[in-house]
């Protein structure tokens, strides 16, 4: 009787039933906490991130072998358990329709056709060859990526220069870090960020030049928020970012003034008498030079460039002065500008002379874009020969070759052109056939339509992506279908320079290959297969990265393998083998000795790990052991405003759950909701309404190269003369201006002239 | 010959395609992983949760540290991924709002999911009772077996909580991870905020009740909080400036039109019509068997907006506190009296075709109950009616208020009911040949008056809404300006179109008249539905603020 009242009852109320099971959650194990049941996992995998530099350790849920969902690793030294939402939906572009699964050639009618792998090899090789024997082994060139793993970088780039026997090749790292990368390796001697994570929460004082980090690093911020020391957080960015109203002083700069308003820092401070006199003589070369030439930059010359008053110059001064461990970050707004290494170095001067470096809390701190662009630096074989040696150095090429087992000669002594030379040299008919690997140059390279013009000019243009229906893959003649991060093995470096690991935890679609794979094919179709004989997989490549980096600065050799990485949650460079106590991993040091120059950390034994910073000792990587100072008087932007074209068009940035050209970001369905689906203005009411331009309102935006539509968004976040644009949507870039770092060739993406006028409607 | 016999050779494509199918991951890596771990996350959630369980009179709630919350999404995507929820499906949302002076400028990203109210309209609105507020947590629950999909909620809802799924034919939402909950587990989005932004609180519901004052809203550009008193509370050292405004406050959307409520509505409102007209009218026949062939026909199109339609049966149980409920319940009623009132119409003539039926009339004379069911059926239908129109008045969305949403559905009930019977009347005395009387030229010259009427206040209202910001109706006016200003003139001629008909149908006799009263109609039935249309689509349904649109 009772089993039929609840029947009835279940009737006229359903509490249970297939729709309700859907959302069942049961206890997830793993350590997972409750998860939903119909995803309970069979086991777990940890893996970095393939989007951002942060390098934040997933928990991949595992069913059957194959990923199912992931969550943030609570373990993880990097992110504590969070993510950021391009982490969470990491699986989703996996299974995107418009992965690539076979490889397409044009046809006659401009078409794609697929075609099996043996003819897109044979192909690939056939054109580079001719082309090569043609103009020569510099009319080819490659553009790559900070999205791939380290090793298959360092096979890509060995692979085009001493087995395809070509010279130019660069990557989207120039777009992003170059900057950094020549910064430091003039200021300290060798491409060493010196941080680590742990300094955002040591820090009292934080300085935030040309980051928006809350939204482009959100899972650093939290490093910043879980700060116990009340820090004052300073954000220099002529918007009202996200992170300038989290700040407790934002200074609203004219853009490009930075480099001014950083000369002029240190000209009080150095006047102030608020300077280490003690560390800058022990450690430092060059400041009586720098604080002679800094001495013009008075406080009225700065306030008149930044428009900052005088007093809150001071109080940005003396902030610095006050703090006991002051650390100094930028990103993006400071190494994508013409003088911007020039800008870098006046950041990592700052931290110099006031004694703001190698100890918790400090440093001159560059904040990684792409999640492999520090892997980029150190491997990719483009302006520095694998692990970060010199190609003009004699001994660095007979140390690799030796370690390679390849012939010195074919390791060429200069170094390559650069992004922007590269497709200068398209321009003048020297480059003849390009390969771009995994990066979306049809959108996102500065003035954009040119080079779209340029690739027509190209005799083969091979793109090998994820994707085939990204804006660079639909202009080229053959497409090689990649697989992704998590469908492959390999490493990435994070900001922090610590090495976390890839895994494969997911089928790629169709034939689409690792780029590994796809290049052990491409060395064996072009004749060179045994040169890379002992290439046979990601993890045999660490072993060579590994002796690569022997006696350097970035020296790993104390990580024994893929299973070290794992067990630690990552390791930082430098690891040399005599530093390691190894409890665990039982993998201790053999005795052998390594040049103590090389080593940051002074050679003290230290657990894998610990989060560790360099410079401890005040002893650089330049031969005398000192930190460098360079400066040079600032110079205007080459396309400043004017009557015709009267406002400076900013990029960036739009939101967190964009990524760069979005070829990822825009295949998950949860992102798309987070974001605009169009491009938008942000503008100033007050330009606004001075030129009629109504909220949610028609603009048209011209520079002198282009003409685009957007809808407008009034706000104040943007200064009056100025407006911003985010960069993910593939117009943007139709306006910028090609401006370049003469040290880091890096494009100047964040200042150009423009011309704002409402359509109507 | 040797060759024949060895087997044929991998090439090294054919092997890296084997390898890349292989995944290795679980069989290297997955050993630092122990199965029965406990929650790895509580050591950072929790200090986010109380250690105790709600006391009577209590409940959870969600608070939100804005000078935390700094625009990162974390929140949706984790929402998402923990609740295993469909591909499109977010439970969460992230708006932004801004403004302040050159000088100060101010902009706050807003994290926001269900602020399982006190008093929770979407529970009020169900008409099947598929929401419940969980007695001990105070958590609105939203029993998915029981939804029917009549998505009342999402209209009821003034902060756009649940979410209709299309495909799966029920709404869902946000339950502040029950099951986590109650096994001292932090929800997905207090787990993953970065900056420890979400936290749960327990409240007093009397205490929060009474502290609200006339115009408390969460945020600025939230809806009035004293309507359904969310729980959520937004806490910041850093007020809003005065002028502070959502993300998309300026933002113009047509909002879901829901097309076979739009038919479902005019098509019961013309049967009302053509019933009331027929309870007056001599000719009774034509008129009830045309209002209810039109009701059935809006009943059965009704049907299609239910996402579960086989569930309807259930709609009794919100009688209590459903509008829903109650139109479904009003329209029921109105659908067997007004069958019973056309059968008892059609009793003569059917008796004189069947001759056996007279044999019925030994015991009743079906035929002496038509005045009473005549009565029956037009209170009937007028309720009905008056349902429909408390649905949406229940709502407290400006653009249905009142006097608005009652014009709308009455005049179209009045107009069709008087422009339908114009035609039908007129055809059944073509037809018939009765007599010609006054009612086929009175309904026309009604349609028109109403035609006309309906058409002047419509444009009046618009006209005003469009020129003064302040309007409540503002940015409804300026919707259906901007995005359907086509519809918005083919209303409008469709209208006046009518009235010309109506006109010409006044001026003429036999068949012309029919014909032209038939035009009259055929001109303002499509005119109701555009004007049901912009209703539906004009609406500004209340949200929390959300980001920049483009």
């Amino acid at each position: 009787m009772k089993h039929v009242v609840e029947k009835i009852g279940s009737l006229v109320r359903a509490r249970d039933g297939a729709l309700t099971q859907e959302l069942v959650q049961h206890p997830g194990s793993f350590g997972l906490g409750k998860v939903p049941a119909r995803l309970a996992p069979d086991d777990i995998v940890t893996m970095v991130c393939g989007f951002c530099s942060t390098g934040c350790g997933l928990n991949v849920h595992m069913k059957d072998g194959h990923a199912i969902n992931l969550s943030a690793d609570s373990s993880y030294p990097v992110n504590l358990g969070m993510a950021c939402p391009k982490g969470w939906e990491a699986l989703t572009p996996l299974s995107a329709p418009d992965r690539g699964t076979t490889p397409l050639l044009r046809n006659e009618r401009g078409e794609f056709e697929p075609i099996d792998w043996e003819r897109a090899l044979i192909l690939f090789c056939e054109r580079f060859k001719e082309i090569k024997a043609k103009h020569g082994p510099e009319s080819c060139a490659f553009l790559g990526t900070g999205q791939i793993v380290t090793e298959e970088m360092a096979l890509l780039g060995a692979l085009w220069k001493f087995g395809m026997g070509f010279l130019h090749c660069d990557s989207n790292t120039r777009q992003c870090m170059a900057t950094s990368h020549v910064a430091y390796k003039q200021s300290f001697g060798f491409d060493a960020p010196p941080f680590t994570y742990a300094d955002f929460e040591e820090s009292d004082v934080l300085v935030f030049v040309g980051s928006n980090l809350c939204i482009a690093h959100p899972i650093m911020w939290q490093r910043v928020m879980r700060n116990k020391h009340r820090p004052e957080i300073i954000v220099v960015d002529p918007r009202k970012t996200e992170t300038a109203m989290a700040a407790t002083q934002h200074y609203a700069i004219q853009p490009k003034s930075d480099l001014v308003l950083l000369y002029g820092l240190a000209n009080m401070l150095i006047a102030s008498g608020w300077i280490k006199r003690d560390y800058l003589k022990a450690h430092t070369t060059g400041f009586e030079e720098f604080a002679e030439f800094v001495t013009r930059f008075t406080p009225d010359v700065v306030s008149a460039a930044t428009r900052i008053s005088v007093d809150d110059l001071w109080r940005f001064a003396q902030t610095i002065a006050d703090g006991k461990r002051v650390s100094f970050w930028w990103t993006m707004g400071v190494n994508q500008s013409h003088e911007s290494t020039r800008t870098a170095q006046a950041i990592i001067n700052l931290a110099l002379m006031t004694g703001n470096l190698g100890r918790p809390g400090t440093g001159a701190n560059s904040v990684t874009g792409q999640c492999n662009a520090m892997g980029s630096r150190l491997f990719a074989n483009i302006t520095s020969l694998l692990g970060g040696h010199r190609f003009d150095d004699d001994a660095h090429r007979a140390k690799i070759a030796g370690i390679l087992k390849i012939d010195e000669a074919v390791i060429p002594r200069q170094s390559s052109d650069a992004y922007d030379q590269i497709v200068q040299g398209i321009a003048e008919g020297k480059i003849k056939g390009l390969w771009i690997i995994a990066t979306n140059s049809s959108h996102s390279w500065i003035n954009q339509n040119d080079f779209n013009e340029l690739t027509k000019k190209l005799d083969f243009l091979v793109v090998q992506d994820m994707y085939h229906s990204t804006e660079t893959a639909q202009r080229a003649d053959l497409v090689l279908p990649a697989a992704g991060w998590g469908e492959k093995e390999g490493t990435f470096i994070n900001s922090e320079r610590r090495y976390g690991l890839v895994k494969k935890v997911s089928r790629a679609p169709g034939q689409a290959l690792s780029d590994f794979n796809i290049l052990k094919l491409i060395a064996q179709y072009w004749g060179c297969g045994d040169m890379f004989r002992a290439w046979s997989s990601p993890e045999a490549v660490f072993q060579l990265m590994k002796d690569c980096s022997r006696g350097q600065p970035c020296d790993i050799t104390g990580i024994t393998d893929y299973r070290m990485l794992d067990e630690c949650g990552g390791v930082q460079w430098p690891f040399a083998e005599c530093e390691a106590d190894l409890p665990s991993a039982g993998a201790g040091g053999n005795g052998k000795s390594h040049d103590p120059q090389a080593s940051a950390l002074g050679g003290q034994q230290v657990h894998p790990t610990s989060e560790r910073r360099l410079f401890e000792d005040g002893r650089f990587f330049h031969a005398d052991g000192k930190a460098k100072f360079f400066f040079e008087a600032p110079r205007p932007v080459a396309e400043p405003v004017d009557a015709e074209f009267p406002f400076v068009l900013l990029t960036g940035r739009g939101t967190s759950s964009q990524w760069h050209t979005q070829t990822r970001t825009g295949k998950s369905d949860v992102l798309r909701q987070l974001y605009p689906a169009n491009i938008y203005l942000e503008i100033n009411p007050v330009d606004a309404e001075r030129l009629g331009i109504a909220e949610q309102s028609k603009v048209r935006i011209a520079s002198r190269r282009a003409e685009i539509v957007a809808t407008a968004f009034v706000t104040h976040t943007v200064q009056p003369g100025q407006v911003f644009l985010p960069m993910h949507y593939a117009i943007a870039n139709q306006l910028t201006y090609p401006e370049f770092d003469p040290y880091s060739r890096q494009p100047s993406y964040k200042s150009c002239a423009v011309a704002v006028t409402p359509l109507g409607g | 010959m040797t060759a024949l016999l060895e087997p044929e050779e991998r090439t090294l494509i054919d092997e890296l395609l084997a390898e890349q199918q292989r995944l290795t991951a679980v069989e290297r890596f997955a050993q630092k992983h122990e199965r029965h771990a406990l929650p790895a996350q509580a050591r950072y959630y929790q200090d986010l949760i109380p250690l105790s369980k709600p006391q009577p009179g209590e409940q959870y709630a969600f608070g939100v540290d804005l000078d935390a919350c700094t625009g990162c999404k974390a929140c949706v995507s984790a929402c998402h991924s923990l609740n295993g929820l469909d591909e499109d499906e977010i439970w969460r949302n992230v708006g932004l709002i801004h403004g302040g002076t050159a000088a100060a400028p101010y902009q706050q990203t807003v994290t926001t999911a269900c602020h399982h109210c006190v008093e929770p309209a979407c529970l009020e609105g169900c008409p099947v009772r598929a929401y419940e507020k969980d007695a001990e947590t105070g958590i609105v629950r939203h029993l998915d077996d029981q939804c029917i999909g009549c998505q009342y909620c999402v209209l009821k809802c003034p902060y756009d909580v649940p979410k209709y799924s299309p495909k799966k034919g029920i709404v869902r939402k946000c339950d502040m991870c029950y099951s986590r909950l109650t096994a001292d587990e932090a929800p997905a989005c207090v787990q993953a905020c970065p900056n420890g932004a979400i936290t749960i609180r327990i409240v007093t519901k009397a205490e929060l009740t009474a502290r609200l004052a006339p115009g408390d809203q969460l945020l600025p550009g939230a809806f009035d909080s004293n309507y359904t008193k969310p729980t959520t509370a937004y806490a910041t050292r850093r007020p809003p400036p005065a002028n502070a405004s959502a993300g998309n406050a300026r933002t113009l959307r047509l909002e879901h039109a829901h097309w076979p409520l739009i038919w479902m509505l005019v098509l019961t409102q013309l049967a009302v019509g053509l019933f009331l007209v027929a309870a007056f009218a001599s000719e009774q026949l034509p008129l009830a068997a045309t209002a209810f062939a039109a009701l059935n026909l809006g009943l059965a199109v009704s049907v299609l907006h239910l996402g579960r339609p086989l569930g309807a049966w259930r709609a009794f149980l919100g009688l209590r506190t459903s509008w829903m409920s109650r139109e479904i319940f009003a329209f029921s009623a109105f659908a067997g009296c007004g069958g019973a009132f056309t059968f008892t119409t059609m009793w003569p003539r059917l008796a004189e075709a069947i001759p056996a039926l007279h044999r019925v009339e030994a015991f009743v004379q079906p035929a002496q109950f038509t005045p009473l069911l005549a009565v029956l059926t037009t209170l009937l239908g007028l309720l009905g009616v008056f349902c429909s129109v408390m649905i949406y008045v229940d709502t407290r969305r400006a653009f249905w208020e009142s006097s608005f949403t009652n014009t709308r559905f009455f005049g179209t009930t009045l107009l069709l009911g008087a422009a339908g019977s114009a035609a039908v009347l007129g055809w059944w005395q073509v037809i018939t040949g009765a007599p010609a009387g006054a009612a086929a030229g009175l309904c026309a010259a009604m349609a028109t008056v109403f035609g006309a009427a309906l058409g002047g206040w419509e444009a009046t209202n618009l006209r005003a809404a469009l020129r003064s910001s302040d309007d409540p109706n503002h940015r409804s006016a300026l919707t259906i300006w901007k995005l359907c200003r086509p519809l918005l003139l083919a209303r409008f001629v469709l209208l006046a179109g009518a009235v010309l008909c109506g006109l010409a149908a006044l001026a003429s006799t036999g068949w012309p008249a029919a014909a032209w009263a038939t035009g009259s109609f055929a001109l303002s039935f499509p005119g109701q539905i555009i004007e049901r249309f912009f209703f539906f689509t004009a609406v500004v349904a209340p949200r929390m603020p959300g980001g920049v649109t483009a």
